[in-house]
Order: C-alpha cells, then sequence, then structure tokens
C-alpha cells in the first residue's frame, strides 16, 4: 500500500507546452493523452464556408465568438478551408487563454474520457510564468471545471523530481524555448534562471537552410501533403515534379500554411540535422555520412556538412550572426554560465554535478555528447543525466507531476476548493512557491 | 489360482516358514517392496530395474516452483475511502484505495510528516533591550524570520527569494547572521526549563561565524574562478610532487640497499630510514659548518644520530685495555653524513696487499717462509700487526733485491764498457760517469740515455736499442720512495 511514500488519490496531471499538451492520471509512467497545442479555427467570416465538414469531429467545440474549433489529432494537422491555426501557448508561456479550457476539455473528456471535476489536477508551468498567468489557470480551473483540488507546479522542478533529484541544473529544450534553471532542494533559484528562444533561431536557420537559393540544388517548396495532387519520382537534386492540388489553394490560409511548413522544417531537423560532438571541425564533417531526405514534394537530396551547421547554432553563435542581430538568443553554453554566475559559488559544484537534460529538443541528434564537450571545456567534474528513453526525455515535465501528485506526503499542498472560495486568488502564490 | 500362503493371509495366519512359501510368492513381495519411481517407463523399469536410481532421478517428471505463501490467503478486498488529512487545515476529502481491513477512522499516514520547524519569535520589549541592530530594523528582521519559517531555513532558497521592499541587498552571510544571532539572543536571555548543557548545546547549534563563512566563500570562489591554465599548471605541480617524493624514496632505498650490500648486514647500520629526517635537519647546519671550517672535530650533535650509538661512556684508556677494545678514531676531515660512515670490519680485511708488480714475488717469498698471506687463523690486533710487518719487510727485501740487480748489472755493463775502451783509445771515464748518473736521475731523458746506449751497443741498430732500452728502464724503474735514497747513494 505505501510504496516509496505513495499514495495515489486518481490527480489528473496537465502539462501544457509549446507543441503538446500532456494530460494523464498521477501515479503513471506516460501521460494517457497527448494532443497538440495547436488548434485550428475558421473564423465567423462573412462566408462561413462549408460548416458541415467538421460535423463529425471529435475535437470540434464551440468557442466564443461562433468561431469552430479544431482540436487534437485531427484538429489543426488536416486541411479545412479557411481555417487558421493558432497556439495559446508562445515562448513557454500561456499567451491566450481563450481556447485554454477547451483545449483541456478535449484532453480529459475527449480523449480520456474522465471529468475534471472529480480528480484533483496538477497543472504544471514554466519557471518564468507570471502570478497573473497562474491566478488565471487556477480561475480557469475552479471555476470552469469544478476541480476539488488544485496545484500548479514549477516545470524545472517537476523535471528535477522525474530525474530524481532534489538539487539539479535543469536544461531543458522544447520546441520554442531553452532554459536553463537551477533548481535547489525542490525551488527554483529565480535568481539563476535563464531562457531564450534559441530552438526557433535553430528553426529558422534550418528553413533559410533548406529554401534559401544555394547553387548545388533548387531551393525546397516545402507544400504540405495536404496539397498535393500528384507527384513522380525525380533524381536527387533535380527539380521535382507534382501538381499542386488547386481546388485546396484558394481555401488554405496563411497560418496553416505557415504551421504545416514549420512541420516540415522540423521534420527534416528531426531526421536529418545533428550536430559534431567536439565542436566543428571540416575535416570530420567531410567524413560524416551525407543523409537523404524527400519533401511531400518529390524533392529529395543528399545533405551532407550543412546538416551539422544546424546544430552548430545551440552551441555557437558566428560573430557575424551577433554582430547582425545584437537581440539573438542565447546559445546554450552561454545560458549555463549565466545561470551558474548568478548562483553561489557553494551551490556551482553542486549543480553542475546533477545536470538534468530534458525537453523534446534534446533528442536532437549528438546534443547530449556535444553539451558534455563543451561542459568539459570549462568544468573539471560534471555530470549529465538524459533519460534515454525519449517519452521521458519529452515529457519529462509531465512525469515529475505525476510522480509528485502521487506522493502521499504532497496531499497536504493541494489548494482545494474551500480554500480557494475562502482566500481566492492570493492562496495561489502563497501556497505554489 | 491362489497359493497356500494366500490362503493364510486371508484367513489372518501367521505363515508357517519361510520355506514353505512358494517361489512365486517371493516374487510379488520383492515387486511390492520396489515401486516404480515416477517419471520412468514401465518397460524400461523392468529392463534396468531399481539397480538405477540415479537415472530415475533424472527422468523424474520436473516440477513447478512451488508458490510462495504470502498470507492472505486468497483475494484482498479493497476499497474506495475518502479521507482527511491532519496536516491540512481545511476540510479537503480526497480518495484512495485502502485495504478494507484498515481502521477507517485512524489518521492519515502521511501527516506526520508533516513537521514544522520551531520558530523564534519576540515582543516589542525584547526586541529594544536585546535584539536592536544598527543595520537591522524590527520590521526587516521579522520579514526574513517570517521567510526563514517559510521556505523551512533552506538559505539558499531564502537569499533567492528574500526582496524586503526599500531594504538594503542582503548577502546570503547577513541573512544568517541576523537570523542565529537574534536566536542566541533569545535563548540566552531567556528563562531556560531545561538543564545548562541543554541550552548550551542548543546555543552551539546556533554558532555563526560570519567573517569566517565569508572568508571561505571567497576561497571557493577562487577556487571556482581558476583558469584552465591555472588548474593544468596545478596538476602538473602535483604531479611534479609526486614524482619527486616517489624519486626521493626511490633513491633512499636504493642507498639503503647499497649500503648493505657493501657493508652487510651486520655492518651496524642501525635503521637507514630514521636518519633521512636528521640528515635534512643537519643538512644546513652542515654547509654552515663546512662554510667555517672544514677542520673543526664533528660535534656529537650531528655525528650522534649518523652513527646512533650510545655515547662512548667508558672511553677511557683503562677499560678499553681491560676489555681489549681498540678504537679507531674516524678521520676528523670526513663529514658526518652517511656516505661517511664507516662501517664495521675485519680487521684481517684491512691488512695492506703488496703492489701488483711485486705482489707475485713477495707472495712466494712468503710461501717460502711458510706464512700465508691471504689467511689468518687468529687474526687478532697483534697478529695482523705481525702479518703487517712480516710483509712490508718481504716488500722491502723484494725491492732492494731489485735495485741490486739493477746496479749489478750496471756495474757490469760499465766493466764492458771499460773493457772496449781500454781496448780502443781509452775514454774518460767521468763520461760514462755522467751517462750512467743521467740515467738514475732523469729516466724521462730519452735523447741522452739513447746516445750512451748507441755508444755502448753501437753495432745495434738505433731503433732497436731505443725500444729494449725503454723496456728495461720500465724493469728498473723503481718505486719513488727509492729513489731519493739511490741518489744520496750517488751523490756520497
Amino acid at each position: 500500500m505505501v510504496n516509496y511514500g505513495g499514495d495515489e488519490v486518481s490527480a489528473l496531471v496537465i502539462d501544457i507546452g509549446s507543441s503538446s499538451l500532456r494530460a494523464g492520471y498521477a501515479g503513471d509512467d506516460t501521460p494517457k493523452a497527448i494532443i497538440p497545442s495547436a488548434y485550428g479555427y475558421i473564423p465567423p467570416s462573412p462566408s462561413p464556408g462549408d460548416g458541415d465538414v467538421a460535423m463529425n469531429e471529435a475535437g470540434s467545440s464551440e468557442n466564443a465568438g461562433k468561431a469552430k474549433s479544431y482540436f487534437g489529432h485531427s484538429g489543426p494537422s488536416i486541411w479545412r478551408a479557411n481555417m487558421e491555426i493558432g497556439n495559446p501557448v508562445s515562448d513557454g508561456l500561456i499567451s491566450d487563454f481563450g481556447p485554454i479550457p477547451a483545449l483541456i476539455r478535449h484532453a480529459l473528456e475527449d480523449v480520456m474520457r474522465c471529468s475534471a471535476s472529480e480528480h484533483p489536477v496538477l497543472i504544471t508551468e514554466p519557471s518564468w510564468n507570471t502570478p497573473a498567468n497562474r491566478e488565471r489557470m487556477a480561475e480557469i480551473m475552479f471555476e470552469e471545471f469544478q476541480v476539488p483540488a488544485f496545484y500548479i507546479a514549477n516545470t524545472s522542478v517537476l523535471n528535477t523530481f522525474a530525474a530524481g533529484k532534489g538539487t539539479a541544473l535543469v536544461i531543458d529544450i522544447g520546441q520554442s524555448t531553452a532554459s536553463v534553471v537551477p533548481v535547489v532542494d525542490g525551488f527554483v533559484l529565480r535568481k539563476g534562471l535563464q531562457y531564450s528562444s534559441l530552438p526557433k533561431l535553430v528553426h529558422a536557420h534550418a528553413r533559410h537552410l533548406l529554401t534559401a537559393p544555394n547553387p548545388i540544388r533548387p531551393p525546397a517548396e516545402l507544400y504540405p501533403y495536404q496539397l498535393i495532387a500528384s507527384k513522380q519520382p525525380v533524381e536527387a537534386n533535380a527539380p521535382p515534379r507534382y501538381t499542386l492540388r488547386q481546388d485546396r489553394l484558394a481555401g488554405t490560409t496563411q497560418s496553416w500554411r505557415e504551421w504545416y511548413e514549420a512541420r516540415e522544417v522540423e521534420e527534416w531537423v528531426q531526421s536529418v540535422a545533428g550536430v559534431l560532438d567536439q565542436g566543428w571541425n571540416d575535416q570530420v564533417v567531410q567524413h560524416r555520412q551525407p543523409k537523404q531526405y524527400e519533401f511531400p514534394t518529390g524533392f529529395n537530396a543528399w545533405f551532407g556538412p550543412e546538416r551539422f551547421g544546424v546544430g552548430e547554432m545551440y552551441f555557437l553563435h558566428s560573430p557575424q550572426l551577433v554582430a547582425g542581430n545584437p537581440n539573438i538568443p542565447k546559445h546554450i553554453p552561454g545560458l549555463i554560465i549565466d545561470s551558474l554566475k548568478a548562483c553561489d559559488p557553494e551551490l556551482r559544484q553542486v549543480l553542475i554535478s546533477n545536470v538534468v537534460l530534458t525537453g523534446g529538443g534534446s533528442l536532437f541528434s549528438g546534443l547530449a555528447d556535444r553539451l558534455g564537450a563543451e561542459l568539459a571545456r570549462s568544468f573539471p567534474h560534471f555530470k549529465i543525466q538524459a533519460p534515454g528513453n525519449p517519452i521521458e526525455r519529452r515529457y519529462g515535465g509531465w512525469l515529475g507531476g505525476s510522480i509528485l501528485a502521487s506522493l502521499g506526503t504532497f496531499h497536504q499542498l493541494w489548494i482545494s476548493r474551500e480554500e480557494w472560495q475562502e482566500h481566492g486568488k492570493a492562496i495561489v502564490g502563497q501556497r505554489c512557491k | 489360482m491362489a497359493s497356500a500362503a494366500d490362503v493364510r493371509s486371508i484367513l489372518s495366519l501367521p505363515s508357517t516358514s519361510s520355506s514353505a512359501a512358494g517361489p512365486s510368492q517371493s516374487k510379488k513381495q520383492n515387486a511390492v517392496a520396489t515401486r516404480k519411481p515416477e517419471g520412468i517407463s514401465r518397460e524400461l523399469y523392468s529392463l534396468i530395474g531399481p539397480s538405477a536410481p540415479a537415472l530415475a532421478a533424472q527422468l523424474a517428471k520436473p516440477r513447478l516452483k512451488q508458490k510462495p505463501n504470502l498470507g492472505g490467503g486468497g483475494s484482498v478486498k479493497w476499497e474506495w475511502r475518502s479521507f482527511k488529512n491532519g496536516a491540512r487545515s481545511d476540510s479537503l476529502e480526497l480518495g484512495h484505495w485502502v485495504k478494507a481491513v484498515q481502521n477507517p477512522s485512524a489518521d492519515y499516514h502521511f501527516a506526520k510528516y508533516n513537521v514544522q520547524p520551531t520558530v523564534y519569535e519576540w515582543s516589542q520589549d525584547e526586541y529594544s533591550r536585546h535584539l536592536e541592530d544598527s543595520e537591522w530594523t524590527k520590521e526587516e528582521t521579522s520579514y526574513l524570520f517570517k521567510i526563514a519559517h517559510e521556505y523551512d531555513l533552506r538559505w539558499y532558497i531564502i537569499h533567492d527569494r528574500y526582496q524586503y521592499p526599500n531594504g538594503p541587498t542582503r548577502e546570503l552571510e547577513d541573512l544568517k547572521d541576523r537570523y542565529y544571532s537574534v536566536c542566541r539572543k533569545l535563548i540566552r536571555n531567556r528563562t531556560w526549563a531545561g538543564d545548562e548543557a541543554s541550552k548550551n548545546q542548543l546555543l552551539v547549534s546556533f554558532q555563526y561565524d560570519k567573517e569566517r563563512e565569508i572568508l571561505r566563500k571567497k576561497y571557493v570562489n577562487s577556487l571556482a574562478n581558476r583558469t584552465s591554465e591555472q588548474i593544468q599548471q596545478e596538476e602538473a605541480l602535483y604531479i611534479e610532487i609526486k614524482r619527486l617524493e616517489q624519486n626521493e624514496r626511490q633513491f633512499k632505498r636504493d642507498r639503503e640497499n647499497l649500503l648493505r650490500t657493501i657493508a652487510g648486514i651486520d655492518s651496524g647500520l642501525p635503521d637507514v630510514v630514521e636518519d633521512d629526517a636528521s640528515l635534512i635537519i643537519a643538512d644546513p647546519k652542515k654547509k654552515k659548518l663546512k662554510g667555517i671550517d672544514l677542520d673543526i672535530p664533528q660535534t656529537p650533535l650531528l655525528t650522534a644520530p649518523v652513527m646512533k650509538r650510545p655515547p662512548a661512556l667508558n672511553k677511557n684508556a683503562v677499560y678499553d685495555a681491560t676489555h681489549c677494545i681498540i678504537r679507531n678514531e674516524p678521520p676528523p676531515t670526513t663529514p658526518a653524513t652517511k656516505v661517511a660512515h664507516t662501517p664495521a670490519y675485519l680487521r684481517s680485511y684491512k691488512i695492506p696487499y703488496p703492489k701488483a708488480a711485486i705482489a707475485h714475488k713477495v707472495n712466494a717469498l712468503l710461501t717460502e717462509l711458510g706464512v700465508s698471506h691471504s689467511r689468518l687463523v687468529m687474526p687478532t690486533q697483534a697478529s695482523c700487526q705481525h702479518l703487517e710487518s712480516v710483509i712490508d719487510a718481504a716488500t722491502n727485501l723484494v725491492e732492494l733485491k731489485k735495485v741490486l740487480d739493477k746496479v749489478n748489472q750496471d756495474i757490469e755493463i760499465l766493466k764492458n764498457q771499460l773493457e772496449l775502451r781500454e781496448g780502443g783509445d781509452g775514454g774518460s771515464v767521468a763520461d760514462a760517469d755522467l751517462d750512467d748518473r743521467g740515467e738514475t736521475a732523469e729516466p724521462e731523458g730519452e735523447d741522452r740515455r739513447s746516445q750512451s746506449v748507441m755508444s755502448a751497443r753501437s753495432t745495434r741498430s738505433r731503433k732497436h736499442s731505443r725500444r729494449s732500452m725503454s723496456i728495461s728502464s720500465v724493469d728498473t724503474a723503481v718505486p719513488t720512495s727509492t729513489r731519493p735514497g739511490t741518489k744520496r747513494q750517488k751523490r756520497m
């Protein structure tokens, strides 16, 4: 019954990130529902379009302003005429609370088939979340979902717990933000908190690499499958031969195309791009195998040294680049050094010996090895803990929440409905430190 | 068909005798006594019989491991119960699965882990009497205690979250120092219920030395801020030191081994290890001594640790004479290091050997006399001295004989020359005498000598004579000690 201090009260854990929303029962090792954070909506335009397309969609729900919204796996990724794509999360923070209840409702009720009013709910927040944001989240959970108890926990702390530690330097590389957060005894040291939109920079670099004119190959066109009627196989680096679905082109919105093109780039990055484990070296790069990649248009090419240039952005910014944009996001070694500098000198050694590498972006090929090489340059003793299991790496925050919410000693920390009604929003800041 | 024994057994009558039993019956009984083991076929068993138990054991059917009995013995009933947490101040009820046998009214299992540290509070009166501090206001002190309590005295977190409006920036040491000093003052000035020892113990637990902590942090900082070159240098130096130490040890061991091999285990070297330290200590002194005067006799301070001998208590002539002790004083000029240490030796080792050039002649002479030079039956000091003098005498004798032979030869030569001269124009005797003198006084004057030889043996070729003369000069070379004697003879 009492296993490792665990006492499950069938709490729900919800972890909202830039790319996906994870929800599941506390005590599980994998979230039950993983749905994209992005959602599609058809704005109530003068011409409402053909609304009957989405009649039987599982994730459809009526949003404010009569806009039809589509969530989940058959939400934004399906082509619908005039469908726009929105994402409530930007830079790791929830910037638009409008679609959040619907998104959570979709995950809990349509995917998990449970009611939030019967379960205590633990929600995660990034370390740089604002007090207003967390209070708004508490309000949504108590007022709209009628949860019996609520708690909001920090993803960095939860990642530390997921790694089985109390003190750690959490390096979290997500889809839009990379952060380095020192956690001591389960608390974030706010002074050492560092984050930047580095993944976005890497993404932009990759996109530029693919779409910019190139002497070796024609620029890749990032049309998604949904817009391609037919294609023929072509040689590598040859211009693609395909026909577009003209019937759909007119109804395709700019935001949907951008979202899908970003997905294509993301896919290319995940399967082709990498980083050298010992820093940039022209000789080593020449010896690496090139990789072939085929885009939905049928265009395919072999990517040699350039695919390693993409990963280099995580660790090194060329002087020209820095000179060109003074507000360039800090690279990972810079984040780590700035973070440690802000910490007590006594803590630095403790933190650097407990580095936790997490987040889906950290699965970037060769990134963990390179991080080790970078740290070895500055620190004589360090240890990186990076879960080998991709699920644990991607959903570390959710996993930590699952652990925390199933602990017997944690149950005294829940903000109960009664407390919420009694103290109001102030209780959130008091309880969730 | 039933035998007689069957009938008896049916009627439960005792069998008459073993001989009465038929052969068929005894066979049957045998078969019953040894049952066929499991897992072996009947045909095989009838072939091999009961004589192969090992085989039978191997053929036995494998059985599954017994399932462990975990008690309970059957299904356990669980039920979903809602519970209240004693550590909570509100009436939140959460539910969990528990065994139905558990007491529903028991306290929540995990409530007992909710422990709060004791928090110190003070009245206005106490504050103004004991806790006044120019650096801190009462409000800020209260804020510090509130936040310290809130974060359970996790100082790094407290320092991180410490944000007193309009207050000066506080370092971690400032916060800790203030907190602990207030606690100490409160404990000291309040009436204490327990005994003095526990109070002191509590006070010690609140001890905090701010200056030292700051200094320590400075050290940690400088340690962390080393550049990689510095670290490398440090590492290299460390390795160098290790290497030097190892070399030193190796050197000492080698020296010790060498000393033991040369001087022997019985040389009275007490322990070489010990005097390494004294060596190092003595070194600067020794240098100083050398600088001043080399001929200063060794002070006992320096010699004592090296020799490692008890100080010569009975160093007087009478004692020595009665105990037949003869002391050999070390030469005063040798430095008092171990290198100059004279180990104990056998007296007979120190008997001088004759020079190699004449050794065989001396030995032959001694053998003629019946004295064994190399071995003494009883090498007492007296007999050693005797042997020494005998060897000396023999050496002298041999050398004298050599000189004599040479002089005889010279006389012979001169006689021959004289004869020749008398036969010729009758040259001056003085010339020959001069030649002779030149030869003895200046053996290096080859030209003159060769001239004289030329004149002596004119029939031979010049080259030939020179060689023969050089041979003879080697032959007749007398030890330097004897030369002055001959010179004097000549002059007389």
